[in-house]
């Protein structure tokens, strides 16, 4: 009981609050990946998975972890493991995005479809 | 003078080793000390040379002071903006599109300019970088809603306040 009234309160409902809006985010991308019927608009669904729906959580995390003192000197891991986590998803799933998007484009596997313009490759619009 | 500046390329990429290292594993016990700094000595003999040419740059106050803003920008307003926007398309019963892969043209030099840019871009829910064209100087990007297929003023859209910090963190 007296663990909990010395944690800053306000850490607990910032970490709370970036955790309750990760686990939104991901069942927002989850619908949007059924409700997109295009491999590119469903890359930008991909793209709230990845940042609203792992790198805010992830901070938020390391945030929690930090005022549960239950956890003892393990709170410190906890929090820069969340850290480095989110910082290395951060820069690498834009690289993973782009990776994707050029080689099907590049390989004509999937259409730019509905399509106002495609200045790539205007074959493959529509 | 240049035998000077890569050991201070060491050394600044040691510190940044040592740094993840240490946030990483969360503990300063002498264990951890020392196979950290052995670790960080390996890594920064060896890749010092790819990370960073000109060891001054690092050392820049004002570019770091651009770089927390710019984090600090991006998380809150330009993040929420752009989530936003896709997440009403997702939930919205017809789910409104209007996509098209434009072409637009960046304006920066170095190698990590250029890539936080298309990383940004390709961050933000909407915009995806499709292909890079250096020569040219030209992002391919689909974009979610393209209001425009006009190079300049997407680009005013899409990414001229993160090409504007880029080029001052980095270039």
């Amino acid at each position: 009981m007296i663990s909990v009234l010395e944690t800053p309160i306000i850490l607990r409902v910032i970490g709370s609050a970036l955790l309750c809006l990760g686990a939104f985010a991901a069942l927002v991308s989850a619908i949007g990946f059924h409700r997109f019927k295009n491999f590119y608009l469903r890359l930008h669904a991909a793209t709230i998975g990845s940042i609203w729906g792992s790198v805010y959580p992830l901070v938020g995390s390391a945030i929690l972890a930090i005022t549960v003192e239950e956890l003892g000197v393990y709170r410190w891991f906890v929090a820069g493991a969340s850290i480095v986590a989110a910082f290395i998803v951060l820069i690498l799933a834009p690289a993973g995005s782009h990776a994707l998007a050029r080689g099907v484009h590049k390989a004509k596997v999937a259409r730019v479809k509905p399509c106002i313009a495609d200045k790539l490759d205007p074959e493959l619009c529509g | 003078m240049s035998s000077l500046k890569s050991i201070l390329r060491v050394f600044l990429i040691f510190l940044l080793a040592f740094a993840i290292y240490t946030i990483y594993t969360g503990s300063l016990t002498g264990y951890d000390i020392v196979t950290g700094v052995l670790v960080s000595i390996v890594v920064s003999v060896v890749f010092s040379g790819m990370i960073i040419k000109n060891p001054l740059k690092p050392l820049n106050a004002i570019r770091w002071f651009y770089l927390i803003t710019y984090a600090i920008l991006y998380f809150t307003y330009y993040e929420t903006k752009a989530h936003v926007d896709v997440i009403k398309r997702i939930l919205h019963p017809k789910t409104p599109v209007n996509p098209a892969i434009i072409e637009t043209y960046y304006n920066a030099n170095s190698d990590y300019a250029i890539t936080t840019i298309a990383n940004s871009i390709t961050n933000t829910p909407g915009t995806v970088v499709v292909e890079i064209d250096e020569t040219r100087k030209a992002f391919y990007i689909h974009w979610i809603d393209a209001k425009t297929l006009d190079p300049l003023e997407a680009k005013r859209e899409i990414f001229e306040s993160f090409e504007k910090f880029a080029r001052r963190i980095f270039d």
